[in-house]
């Protein structure tokens, strides 16, 4: 057999096999339209069958079901269910052993399958889910299970406190990211004293301004003198984390470092500024903001026009004025 | 030189070609097949996008970064309302709607200043990257995120430029005014922004054929497949590229084309670059590969990404004719861009770019077409005369044609197999017969209309004829 007879026969069979492996997934699919409303009747029955018995009413052996059907129902029932009766479904699926999947999942050689698992135990938040999430994020060996993990415990709001999970992570050894500043928001309302403690740290100024920026969402104003003093802060990064804390917290003492800042030297700390003087609404800053409309700074000439727009639009002056 | 000298040489010359066409045929495949390969490594090992992250991009907006959809229109009177509104309700935490009207020749402006209430205001400019003449810009009170900019007619990179002029967003998503996006597929392609570390500059999505679909207020309603077969084979064409190349090619950091239909950038970075060049005809492979060229050459560590869930549809041409065309273009275009940044190719320089992605697009779109188109007619006839041997004249043939095949139906069930967005078995294996048929002179044809567009290269024409639409089927 020559080259050419080779590279006939190889081709021949790599496209037989291609051609076959597609025919038979079209097969499945078809297979699958079939039973659709077979399936649709099996979902129906079980989300049924769950919620007679998260009412104590008697129900048919639930066993003839098979834990993915279950588990999908379970996790479609839960987001209606609040308060006992969620806690009832959640006890009634652990002792189906509806996660026993998910969990040895969760134990896979496959990333893929590790975060897989991670989504759905997020999405139960059992006890058991929480706990295993909680190993996933410790202890996992690969850094976007640990991740995944981790927002799965924040959206359960049950996140180590922000020094645990910062380690954990191995965040202080990069720069932040838009995720690692979510997680950092989602830490505080549970921990704002240690948020605090954080900042007493030898901290590089990114995660400083990070972590200013939490304190924003931690819904206690006993971090106040913390954004205050971040707001003189040297480091022009953290200033403007502290007037987004500020803004975020609306307490009026704000208006004490809100007003000082639309003057400052940086133009990202006066765009910042100007738009937590929006947010709080301080009419007092005003004046100082008509000014802005001549700032060297283009951008911040643009976001001082929108903000007296705002405030007052019959102040805005004929085009043209503004320096373009 | 005797007569049989002569005939020695030409015989020898079709050898050589013969050759010439199998081996450059054969190493498109070859490199089709590594990409198939390499996009089913990443589909079977990718995280699927999760509820995790999303939810707390919900939780905190202001996380996700404020995006500019910049839509183009030129004639649109029918359709732009409709486009608009679906735009407007784009899931997403922050996002404005920019229409430049570019010097519609229709009501195009009246019908947006009549449906949304808009009034003629002052915005600046904050970037001069048109060419033309700005005429209005217009604000509607009821809808504070919609803003139309009213200019002359440039032709869409113009337009495009001037919609990026006057967005203050740090992201732009240029499309097409007919493109039609995914309710939250502003929010899949935004993702990968939310893992960056400032080396993201721009996102590329899947796009998908919308001929055969149910449209129902500039949103799709209902998924289908065209009756006619020139679409049909359209979306195998299109799975091929999205689903194979561009997933293989990002995968790499090579990516090269970000579709015109969809495109999310830093507009800071294509503000930095000049925007959109207007005098080509393909310029959205030519930003991608100017800005590969421009962050290479002042040495930013940068990343373009590609999301290989379906983001957009846009409408294919139903027919041969508009087909022509388009093709034609895409070719005078690609071999535009590749004449501009020649220094690019195999220059260390530019690395990957330079070594790997830059001659792949000289063997796909300066040596493949007139090869292959050459081989169909050189090969037999050379085995015929008896200066091959028959059975490689057959090799060509398998490898050709019925490698193409094995390729297209191997996309088809990688895009089964992970993305499951064909609407039923039977639309499945009506798609599979199209991906069969296109080798059987579909596939021939859209050979010569390449070679016709490298016609119009070599003659610099620089005219445009639009893409003849049969509309969107409404339901």
């Amino acid at each position: 057999m020559n080259a050419y007879q080779q590279v006939v026969l190889g081709i021949t069979i790599g496209a037989t096999a291609v051609f076959l492996f597609f025919l038979l997934l079209v097969f499945r699919r078809y297979i699958g339209e079939k039973r659709a409303a077979l399936l649709d009747a099996r979902d129906t029955a079980i989300t049924r069958s769950y919620l007679h018995r998260v009412a104590g009413h008697k129900v048919d052996d639930p066993k003839k079901w098979n834990a993915k059907a279950q588990l999908a129902a379970v996790t479609r029932i839960l987001p209606l269910l609040r308060g006992g009766e969620k806690t009832r479904l959640l006890q009634i699926a652990e002792l189906d052993g509806v996660l026993w999947d998910t969990l040895y999942r969760s134990h896979g050689i496959y990333k893929k399958d590790r975060v897989n698992a991670v989504h759905l135990l997020q999405r139960v938040g059992s006890e058991a889910c929480i706990g295993r999430l909680r190993e996933l994020m410790a202890r996992d060996r690969n850094d976007r299970v640990r991740l995944e993990a981790a927002f799965g415990l924040a959206a359960n709001a049950a996140l180590p406190p922000p020094r645990e999970t910062l380690r954990i992570l191995g965040a202080m050894d990069r720069p932040p990211t838009r995720i690692d500043v979510a997680l950092l928001r989602s830490t505080a309302p549970l921990y704002p004293d240690q948020m605090l403690l954080l900042l007493d740290d030898d901290l590089d100024s990114a995660w400083r301004a990070r972590i200013i920026d939490a304190l924003g969402w931690s819904e206690s104003l006993a971090v106040i003198d913390a954004v205050k003093n971040a707001a003189i802060d040297p480091n022009p990064e953290v200033r403007n984390a502290a007037l987004r804390a500020s803004a975020k917290l609306g307490h009026p003492a704000a208006a004490d470092w809100i007003l000082p800042a639309l003057e400052d030297p940086v133009h990202s700390v006066r765009l910042q500024a100007i738009r937590a003087a929006v947010q709080l609404n301080l009419k007092q800053a005003l004046p100082v903001i008509l000014q802005l409309r001549n700032d060297d700074e283009l951008w911040v000439r643009l976001r001082a026009e929108e903000a007296i727009e705002h405030f007052d639009p019959s102040l805005l002056s004929p085009p043209g004025d503004a320096k373009s | 030189m005797s007569w049989d000298e002569f005939i020695h040489i030409v015989a020898n010359v079709v050898i050589w070609i013969a050759y010439f066409c199998f081996i450059v045929v054969a190493l498109r495949n070859i490199i089709a097949l590594l990409q198939l390969l390499l996009a089913g490594w990443v589909f079977a090992t990718r995280v699927r996008p999760g509820k995790g992250a999303r939810d707390l991009w919900h939780r905190y907006a202001d996380l996700a970064l404020p995006i500019s959809v910049i839509a183009p229109a030129y004639n649109e009177e029918l359709s732009i309302v409709q486009s608009v509104r679906a735009l407007l309700a784009l899931e997403y935490p922050e996002h404005e709607v920019i229409v430049v009207n570019d010097g519609s020749k229709d009501r195009t402006l009246d019908t947006l200043i009549e449906a949304f209430g808009m009034k003629k205001t002052e915005r600046t400019q904050i970037a001069h990257l048109q060419h033309t003449r700005i005429l209005g810009v217009y604000r509607s009170k009821r809808y504070p995120n919609l803003l139309v900019v009213d200019k002359e007619n440039g032709r869409k990179a113009d337009a495009a430029n001037a919609g990026i002029g006057f967005a203050r967003t740090p992201l732009v998503c240029v499309i097409d005014a007919d493109s039609i996006i995914e309710p939250d597929g502003l929010l899949r392609a935004a993702e990968p922004f939310m893992y960056d570390d400032d080396r993201l500059v721009a996102v590329g999505g899947a796009i998908r054929i919308v001929n055969g679909c149910i449209v129902k207020g500039g949103s799709l309603h209902r998924m289908g497949i065209a009756k006619e077969m020139i679409p049909r084979i359209q979306i195998v064409e299109y799975l091929r590229a999205f689903l194979m190349n561009r997933v293989a090619n990002a995968h790499l950091n090579t990516l090269m084309l970000i579709s015109g239909a969809f495109g999310l950038f830093r507009r800071s970075t294509i503000v930095e670059m000049g925007g959109y060049r207007h005098d080509t005809v393909g310029e959205d492979l030519e930003l991608v590969v100017r800005m590969h060229r421009f962050l290479r050459n002042k040495r930013r560590d940068y990343r373009i990404a590609f999301v290989p869930d379906i983001v957009c549809w846009t409408e294919a041409p139903a027919a041969l004719k508009g087909l022509d065309n388009q093709r034609a273009r895409w070719q005078q275009g690609a071999m535009e861009t590749l004449q501009r940044h020649r220094g690019m190719i195999f220059n260390p320089r530019y690395g990957r770019i330079g070594m790997i992605a830059m001659p792949q697009i000289v063997l796909e779109d300066i040596l493949g077409p007139p090869a292959e188109l050459l081989g169909y007619l050189v090969l037999p006839a050379a085995a015929l005369l008896g200066l091959l041997d028959p059975m490689m004249a057959l090799a060509f043939f398998f490898v050709s044609i019925v490698f193409g095949c094995a390729l297209s139906v191997g996309t088809l069930a990688l895009e089964e197999q992970q993305l499951r967005r064909t609407p039923s078995a039977r639309d499945l294996l009506r798609i599979g017969v199209a991906a069969i048929v296109e080798n059987f002179g579909y596939r021939q044809i859209n050979l010569w209309y390449r070679l016709y567009g490298i016609v119009r290269f070599f003659r610099k024409d620089s005219t445009w004829a639009a893409v003849p639409r049969v509309g969107f089927t409404e339901g």
